[in-house]
This record gives C-alpha cells, structure tokens and sequence, in this order.
C-alpha cells in the first residue's frame, strides 16, 4: 500500500507532457488522476479493497488480473459509470461522479457498442453531436479521425460489414473525436486475433504519443500490458487481510516507440514479463 | 425456368379462386330457391363497380382510412412516447403499472357510448376510440422493446454526454425500429378493425356503415361487395406497412 500511494514522479519527462508546459505545471499540486482507497463490493463480498494510486497526465497504466479481480469495475468506477462503494476518484481534483465528455470509454464488445444504424461516419458523428459541435465542423473532424485510425476508406459502411478490428478502430475513432485527455480502454483487443492485435497495439501507442492521452488500460494480457504501459498494476482476486487487490505495481522503462520484435526482446521486458508471469502463477495456488 | 416463376406466383391465389368459385355456385342455388339473404360474387362485383362509379366506395373508403390513420397517429404518439419513458425508467414504470393493467383490458367499443356523449357523432368519436384502442398494445410494446435496448449503448450515451432528449431520439428510438415496426402493424390492424366496428355500431359514416346500410336495405350484393372491399383494404395498408419496413430497414443497415 504505501508503494501505491507514492506519487509518480518519473513521467514528468514524458514528451507528451513537455508538448502542455503550461497546463501541466498548474497541476503540479494536484495528480491528474487520483485514485483514493476506492473499494467496490458486490453482494456483500468484497471485489476490489481499498486500493489507492495517482496517475499521472499523459501516462499509460495497465491494469492486469485474473478475471474477477474488479479490474474492470474498478476501470468503470474511474470513468463514473459506476459509483464505488467506498472510496473516490479524483480527476483534477474533481471527484468523478458522472460520465464526463473528457474521459472517453473504449468498450471491449466493439460489436455493442457501436450503433448498427449508423455508418462509422455516422457513430463517430454521435460523439460530436453529443458535445455540441456544429454540423459544418463535424465533417472535417471526422475525417480527421477517421484518417488517424485508418478506416478513412470505410467511412460510409455499416459497422456489420467491417471486421472486428475496424469496428474497434470505428470505437476508438469515436472516442478520440470527443478529444478526451483520458481514455479508458476495457480489454479492446482482447476478442481480435494475434495480428490485428498487434497492429492495433502498434497504432494505438502512436495515437497516444502523439494526441498526449492519459491511457487506463485493462488487459488479461501479461505481454500486452507490459508492451504498451509505461506503468502496470497487478491486482489480485480475493482480497483478505494481509492481501490487498493492488498486488503489484511495476514501472516499465523500456524506450519508445517500442517495436513487436525488438521490444519482446529486450531484457527488461523478458525480465517483468518473469516477473509478473511468477506473480500470477502464485495467485493461481 | 419461367413456368416454374409463373406456377410459383400463381400457387397463392388457387384456393382463394376455389373458394369465390364455390361460393358463386352456392349463391346462385340459394338464389334460385328463393333466398334474399345471399348474393353471388359476380353480383357483387357488379355492386362494386357501381359503388366505385357514383364515388360512394371512394368517399367512404377515404373517411375510415383517414380516421382510423389520425387515429392511430394519435395513439401510437401517445403510446410511443408513454412507452420510452417507461422503458427507460423502473420508477415510472412502477407508478404507470396498476393504472396500465386496469385501463388496458377495457374493451374499446365499449368506450363508444361515452366518446358519443363527449364528441357526438362524427369523426371525432371514431379518432378517440381509436387512439384509445391502439394506444395500448403500443405503449406495452414500445415498453417492453425499450427495456430491450442493449445496455452497452446506454452507456455509450452516457459517455458521449447525451442529453436525455438525444438519448431518446439518436440511441433508444433508433434501436426499437423493427419491434416499432411489429407494433405499428399490430396497430393498423387495430385501428382497422375498431374504425369499421365503431362506424358499424354508431358513427354513421364511412365504409362499416355503408355495410350496415346495405344490409338493411336488403342489398347482400352491395354488402358483400363492401365486405370483400374491406378485405382488399386491409391487405393493402399491410403491405405498404411491410414495404416501409423494408425500406427503413436498408436505410438503417440492415443486410438483406
């Protein structure tokens, strides 16, 4: 607990935030996210126990676990979809007590999650409807998105005649159109195969470094969490006395932009990839 | 190759042939025995095109479709709207049920003798009992079709920031169309049929009276062909409804 409480001060250097000198040095004070003994129960068991960390302006963190662990309440806690049981989360200061149009929520049910009536166009559009933007602006964001995540060609199709990995692009597209500067993201690619996968994975940390976007990511990928974090939290299922959910917390200081084959090789990500593996082969006792 | 297409067109229409064909002979023997209560189809026939003639068909035709169309405007209006917001909402749903389940079962042309006293005869008594009877199955249906609506794109709503108006019209209206579309169907069936029964009972007007004329003036030809008429009106209004379906549902998607 008291490692997970220490404020995070290594991403200061990031380049994302050196492009929001200004912005960032007003909230020197305050994390931009701060998560604050945040519990969540469940039918009178306890999913998630009091678990506190910061996150900070244009970080990656992702959160690993076993199924059931609360990663993705947690997640849903943090955007206000849900309200916690005990505990709050802070954006800004603010406590997160409703939907807000600067966290955006990436779904990892892609196929429920966009609208079967609409073109990717026109789900995308809903975004900047949903904010107010005029129409004669929307048409020039969203091609502007729509560009950023390769689907430009596939703008006038229906969600069901795309893949499920251009529906998921379609998903983030709709999301970054709302210019978030938070982005939750649920196990996105966790239904896509291995190659989509990755070129995903490859395409969404360039659209973070670039766009300078604050990233929760929740994943059950031990490789994928480590290959795309800056930061992964471990937590664990069955919380106790003397075992709290947050299990782990491991920075991870491989360079960027990381690459699927140079980086899978490199020694600090084989050495947190033992790491983490060993962890959840002893939470699977 | 193109036998096949014809004898498949033609297979439908076999049995109602046999049927007008049977009945032709059978009322022409009644007929002839002396009987007033029935007419055969060609007489009928003859009754049409001379109802169709002196635009009596055209004008009784046009004032029950009109009204039970205003009617079921009205009623689907009112049902839809009612609807979304019970769907969307367990409190009013649980505020609305006891008064839905008592209102609900009262049988609509039992509401003629009270719309006669509020509205008189005339179109307005036939909009009210109309509206009233096809207000309900389209309020449970909408209903039942919103509590429906997949979760996930609620939420989608919630996190875009929809405002309550935007999440009605642009997530939860879109999504009930084809349940909508059963509804509306149900409901023109609906208005249909209480518009024909309240002009048969009370409101002198349009085709269910004409029916009630000709019976009375001992014209079974007349009212047969009325009969048949009403048929034929039926299954058309059900196939423009199936053809709008279709097109609203290309428009929003749907692969055929």
């Amino acid at each position: 607990m008291i490692a997970a409480t220490a404020p995070v001060t290594a991403r200061a250097a990031l380049p994302a935030n050196a492009s929001h000198p200004g912005r960032h040095a007003t909230m020197q004070d305050t994390p931009f996210l701060r998560f604050d003994g945040v519990t969540i129960r469940l039918g009178g068991r306890e999913i998630l126990s009091p678990t506190s960390f910061d996150v900070a302006r244009g970080e990656f963190v992702c959160i690993v676990g076993p199924s059931g662990c609360g990663k993705t309440t947690l997640l849903r806690a943090a955007s206000g979809l849900v309200t916690a049981s005990a505990g709050e989360v802070r954006r800004n200061g603010v406590k997160m007590t409703e939907p807000s149009r600067e966290v955006a929520f990436v779904f990892q049910d892609y196929g429920r999650a966009l609208l079967p009536w609409r073109t990717v166009e026109g789900n995308v559009s809903l975004a900047l409807e949903a904010a107010g933007v005029p129409a004669a602006q929307r048409a020039h964001r969203i091609a502007d998105v729509l560009g950023k995540v390769g689907l430009a060609k596939h703008a006038h199709k229906f969600p069901v005649q795309l893949s499920g990995g251009m529906q998921q692009r379609a998903q983030i597209a709709r999301c970054l159109a709302q210019k978030p500067e938070l982005m939750m993201m649920d196990e996105p690619f966790g239904a896509l195969d291995a190659l989509t996968r990755q070129s995903l994975q490859d395409e969404l940390a360039r659209l973070v470094r670039d766009d300078g976007l604050t990233v929760l990511f929740v994943t059950h990928d031990l490789e994928e969490a480590i290959y795309l974090g800056d930061r992964v939290i471990a937590l664990q299922a069955n919380p106790g006395p003397g075992r709290p959910s947050l299990a782990r917390m491991i920075d991870v200081k491989i360079p960027r932009p990381r690459n699927q084959l140079t980086t899978k090789e490199h020694p600090e990500y084989l050495q947190l990839r033992r790491e983490l593996f060993a962890f959840i082969e002893q939470g699977h006792d | 190759m193109t036998d096949h297409r014809l004898l498949r067109w033609l297979r439908p229409w076999v049995f109602p042939a046999a049927l007008v064909g049977v009945f032709e002979w059978y009322a022409r023997r009644a007929s002839a025995l002396g009987s007033d209560a029935l007419a055969p189809p060609s007489a009928a026939a003859r009754a049409f095109v001379g109802a169709a003639m002196d635009g009596s068909l055209w004008q009784a035709t046009g004032f029950t479709l009109g009204t039970a169309a205003l009617g079921l405007l009205l009623g689907a209006l009112l049902g839809i709207a009612l609807g979304v917001v019970l769907g969307l909402s367990r409190r009013a749903a649980q505020l609305g049920s006891m008064s839905i389940e008592v209102l609900r079962p009262v049988p609509s042309v039992a509401l003629i003798p009270l719309a006669m006293l509020g509205f008189g005869f005339g179109v307005r008594m036939e909009l009210a009992i109309v509206a009233f009877a096809t207000f309900w199955p389209l309020l449970v249906l909408v209903q039942s079709a919103v509590q429906q609506v997949e979760p996930r794109l609620l939420e989608v709503s919630r996190v875009l920031g929809l405002s309550a108006r935007e999440r009605a019209f642009k997530i939860v209206l879109p999504a009930i169309v084809p349940r909508l579309f059963v509804a509306l169907r149900l409901g023109v069936a609906v208005a249909l049929v209480v518009a024909v029964t309240v002009e048969i009972a009370a409101n002198p007007n349009g085709m269910g009276y004409a029916m009630m004329i000709a019976q009375q003036s001992f014209d079974p030809a007349l009212m047969l062909a009325w009969l048949g008429w009403i048929g034929v009106v039926g299954f058309a209004v059900n196939a423009v409804m199936l053809q709008l379906q279709r097109m609203v549902s290309r428009r929003m998607g749907v692969q055929p």
